[in-house]
């Protein structure tokens, strides 16, 4: 079937990608003018510098942009557009905390390879397909990664196992490439098994209907095995992601009773599990540690490791980064310190976890609550997509409401943390934080998105 | 403080860059509420609404309906014995939910509702609860009754 509605082409993503590279350039160059100035070096000396890393963004999204152009693609022109302000603001926040060196990282180990992905699946979007007859093995290969991290893993200077070295290749970070291997495998099963448990429930309980066990196995080994994998690793942030997103993609894949069931079944074993926990291991440090500065990070109190003092109090350690992060925001205030001209290098941290503070710091809550309504665009126009896609395309549905969920709670888990409105937890704010892998998986779950928008524009054809 | 100094410069591009954020924020929301807003509002059909009926081959059992009479579909149809379905097919061999057909934009769907007698399209019984597509023109049986779908 021909369309017959004139075709409007993609201007409005033109007009946005170059108001982004704009707003890239400008950001940079004052940041870097800021610090000359500080250092009472001559103003402009930074700017030629700055060139090379704006051209390459400009010539990647200008890349992107032209291969949706030539594919005639002219549905969702916001999210790429979107997605590289957030990259934007986070490169400029990066640049002022580890200048060029961080730029070029962030650049070459993530924007570079996370925007061929992302091409690759704009230029074919059969990929997804592909990815969807092979969800077993590949979601498998994902499961094991981790799995490998965690007995075979590079040990970091806090002694958690976060990466593998794979060859020549630099240290991945393996527990980003779970989270997008469970949205696929969960898509993969529920599409498979959910309709089917659902409409065999056989085991009623008061109203509350119960699939078959075997139905529901394969799904719980995958989340106990990645979360036992993430556990071994002590990315207990991974952990809480994950089983939001198990718990996110059961509720919009089944039908609300049978997920009320599975929900309340799975709250009574975790409950069980934790009182078990509580009494025979003991909570790791890390978590602890997060819990008291988080309740008080000014806390007096001495803090404790093993039961034995430890000399310094809660404030002077794990409180510290929070007062700085809190500080950073109160000097930013409303307009922020100006590009340079803050002084975020206090905050530990700061181009990772807390590199919101930094956003918060120098641009002020003027850029930093725009950047937190774009990212509400982000999830808003993943559910708008999986809404409008074909009721039997239920992977592709689920895993963009997969997607959507791993992106917002990122999101909400690090701003909360970084305003101190919940505990810390050690995952990246998608497409800001210095990342390799994180950033190459998110660039992806955008690839995918558009993929599969121009999958549906070409069936509307 | 001198018109021209490099801080009021500095001072006057960071309002620039702040605007120029807000420049993006604003196209990106009146995109969303020209795609979304108003689209929802104005009850326009969805872009390739259901081109299809049902030509009934066989009756089967169901009393007054008459082979060749023409059922016009929806985007979305239900069919069963039940009086809450889109089509009711009053069959004995029929099913209360028995079996839903859609329009995803592209294609037909034929999705068998865990029916008692099986869904058939060309002679080939569908899997419960497993949307399959069907071709314009095929044949489909429900219970006794026979249909061919027409574009």
């Amino acid at each position: 079937m021909l369309s017959r509605t004139r075709h409007p082409g993609r201007n409005t993503e033109a007009v946005l990608l170059a108001l982004v590279i704009t707003v890239l350039a400008l950001g940079l160059a004052l940041t870097s003018v800021g610090l000359q100035l500080r250092q009472d070096l001559h103003p402009l000396a930074g700017l030629p510098g700055l060139v090379p890393p704006v051209a390459l963004v400009a010539a990647l999204l200008a890349g992107a942009h032209f291969l949706l152009r030539l594919r005639r693609r002219t549905m969702e022109q916001i999210l790429l557009p979107i997605v590289s302000l957030l990259f934007a603001l986070g490169l400029i926040a990066i640049y002022r905390v580890r200048g060029a060196e961080g730029v070029w990282q962030q650049l070459l180990r993530g924007f570079v390879p996370g925007m061929g992905i992302l091409m690759l699946f704009i230029w074919r979007p059969q990929v997804v397909e592909t990815m969807r007859r092979w969800t077993l093995p590949l979601s498998l290969i994902g499961l094991a990664l981790p799995i490998a991290t965690a007995f075979f893993g590079v040990v970091d200077e806090t002694g958690a196992r976060l990466s593998l070295r794979l060859g020549p290749l630099p240290p991945i970070q393996t527990s980003d490439i779970i989270k997008i291997a469970l949205i696929f495998f969960l898509a993969w099963y529920i599409e498979r098994e959910g309709r089917e448990a659902t409409g065999r429930a056989r085991i009623v309980l008061g109203g509350l209907r119960l699939p078959a066990v075997r139905h529901l196995l394969p799904g719980g080994m995958f989340v106990v095995l990645g979360t036992l994998a993430l556990v071994q690793m002590r990315d207990y942030g991974a952990v809480l992601i994950l089983t939001i997103l198990f718990a996110g993609m059961l509720y919009a894949g089944f039908e609300t009773r049978v997920f009320a069931t599975v929900g309340l079944l799975g709250l009574g074993l975790a409950l069980l599990a934790g009182a078990v926990l509580s009494v025979t291991w003991e909570v790791p440090i890390v978590i602890r540690y997060r819990f008291i500065a988080f309740v008080d990070p000014w806390s007096d109190a001495p803090l404790l490791l093993d039961g034995e003092p430890t000399g310094i109090t809660v404030a002077e350690g794990p409180g510290y980064q929070i007062q700085q992060s809190i500080y950073a925001t109160i000097a930013g205030g409303l307009t922020g310190t100006g590009l340079g001209l803050g002084t975020p290098s206090y905050v530990p941290l700061a181009h990772s976890d807390f590199i919101f503070a930094v956003v918060l710091e120098e641009m002020g809550a003027v850029v930093g609550l725009p950047a937190l309504f774009l990212f509400a665009v982000v999830m808003l126009r993943l559910l708008r997509l999986a809404a409008v896609l074909p009721r039997v395309q239920e992977f592709e549905r689920l895993v963009l409401v997969g997607i959507g969920i791993h992106l917002f709670v990122q999101v909400f888990v690090m701003v909360g943390g970084t305003l101190n409105l919940l505990p810390l937890t050690g995952v990246t704010i998608p497409f800001m934080s210095l990342g390799g892998a994180a950033l190459i998986v998110n660039l992806a779950e955008i690839g995918i998105a558009l993929g599969l928008a121009a999958r549906l524009e070409e069936a509307r054809r | 403080m001198d018109l021209f100094s490099i801080h009021t410069l500095l001072f006057a591009f960071k309002w620039v860059f702040v605007g120029l954020i807000y420049l993006a924020l604003i196209v990106v929301v009146i995109t969303v509420r020209r795609e979304m807003g108003l689209r929802l509002g104005a009850g326009r059909p969805l872009p390739g609404s259901a081109p299809g009926k049902l030509i009934v081959l066989d009756p089967g059992g169901a009393p007054g309906v008459l082979a060749g009479s023409a059922i016009p579909l929806r985007s979305e149809n239900s069919l069963g014995a039940e009086q809450d379905n889109d089509i009711v097919l009053e069959d004995s061999f029929v099913s209360g939910h028995h079996a839903r057909l859609r329009w995803d934009g592209a294609e037909w769907w034929l999705e068998d509702l865990g029916s008692q007698n099986g869904t058939f399209v060309n002679q080939r019984q569908c899997r419960p609860y497993k949307p399959e597509p069907v071709p314009p023109g095929a044949a489909l049986r429900l219970g006794e009754m026979q249909f061919e779908l027409a574009e």
